[in-house]
């Protein structure tokens, strides 16, 4: 059970291949150009600079 | 560590009335702090792009501080001045931040990945956390990455500096 919390704590940056950046666990994600700050389980963050919905994915990388 | 020419190894110096700031480019992960707050001293298409007497030496130790790397650190000429350096200048060469120097910050263990989106620029990912890549993953201890945001890197998937040069908004 133990271990089970200390996996979800472990932060994770996946680099997916040609998609988004996906982050998971515990993590802050403060967006300075929209002046948020939150602290989600995941976010896919726009790595193509297509993304309406900056900073994050809306899958324009795809079109 | 430093000749007349203000190089040093590995960047280069600045000197200023009162400090002398250093440049390493190999550390920078162009988080733009430095010409976002005070392009007057810091511009990146000037020859030097330093111009220490555009700006207070409190306003650039300011700015210099505020740097997420050790690209940019600097230290008082007067170096009697440098023995009781006040721990909250990051970024002065003595001190810099405990997390550049290595070992001692087991505290910090569960503290929250910080994620920043930096204006018009990359993403700056800090802390403890795996990085997934390629199929290879790589844990990082008090690791610092930078990731591009607007497409065009010459080294994706981390940030070169290349947006500055496009007309990249988000």
């Amino acid at each position: 059970m133990e271990d089970n919390i200390k996996k979800q704590q472990l932060t994770i940056v996946d680099v997916t291949d040609a998609g988004p950046l996906r982050v998971t666990g515990n993590f802050i994600l403060k967006d300075l150009k929209r002046d948020r700050m939150e602290s989600p389980e995941e976010a896919l963050l726009c790595m193509c600079g297509n993304s309406r919905s900056k900073p994050f994915c809306d899958c324009s990388h795809k079109k | 560590m430093e000749d007349k020419k203000g190089h040093y190894s590995g960047g280069r110096t600045y000197r200023g009335d009162e400090i002398t700031v250093y440049w390493k480019p190999s550390a920078c992960v162009h988080a733009s702090y430095c010409y976002r707050e005070l392009i007057e001293v810091f511009d990146p298409g000037r020859r030097p792009w330093v111009d220490m007497k555009a700006a207070t030496t409190a306003r650039i130790i300011e700015v210099v501080d505020m740097c997420p790397t050790e690209a940019l650190t600097w230290k008082w000429n007067d170096e009697a001045k440098n023995i009781d350096i006040d721990r909250r200048h990051s970024n002065h060469v003595k001190f810099m931040r405990p997390e550049l120097m290595g070992p001692e910050v087991d505290g910090a263990l569960d503290q929250p990945v910080s994620v920043k989106i930096m204006i018009d620029g990359p993403i700056i990912v800090k802390g403890d956390f795996k990085l997934k890549y390629s199929g290879n993953e790589k844990d990082m201890k008090d690791g610092m990455i930078s990731i591009c945001r607007c497409g065009k890197s010459g080294r994706m998937p981390f940030c070169d500096g290349r947006h500055r040069h496009t007309d990249f908004e988000g």
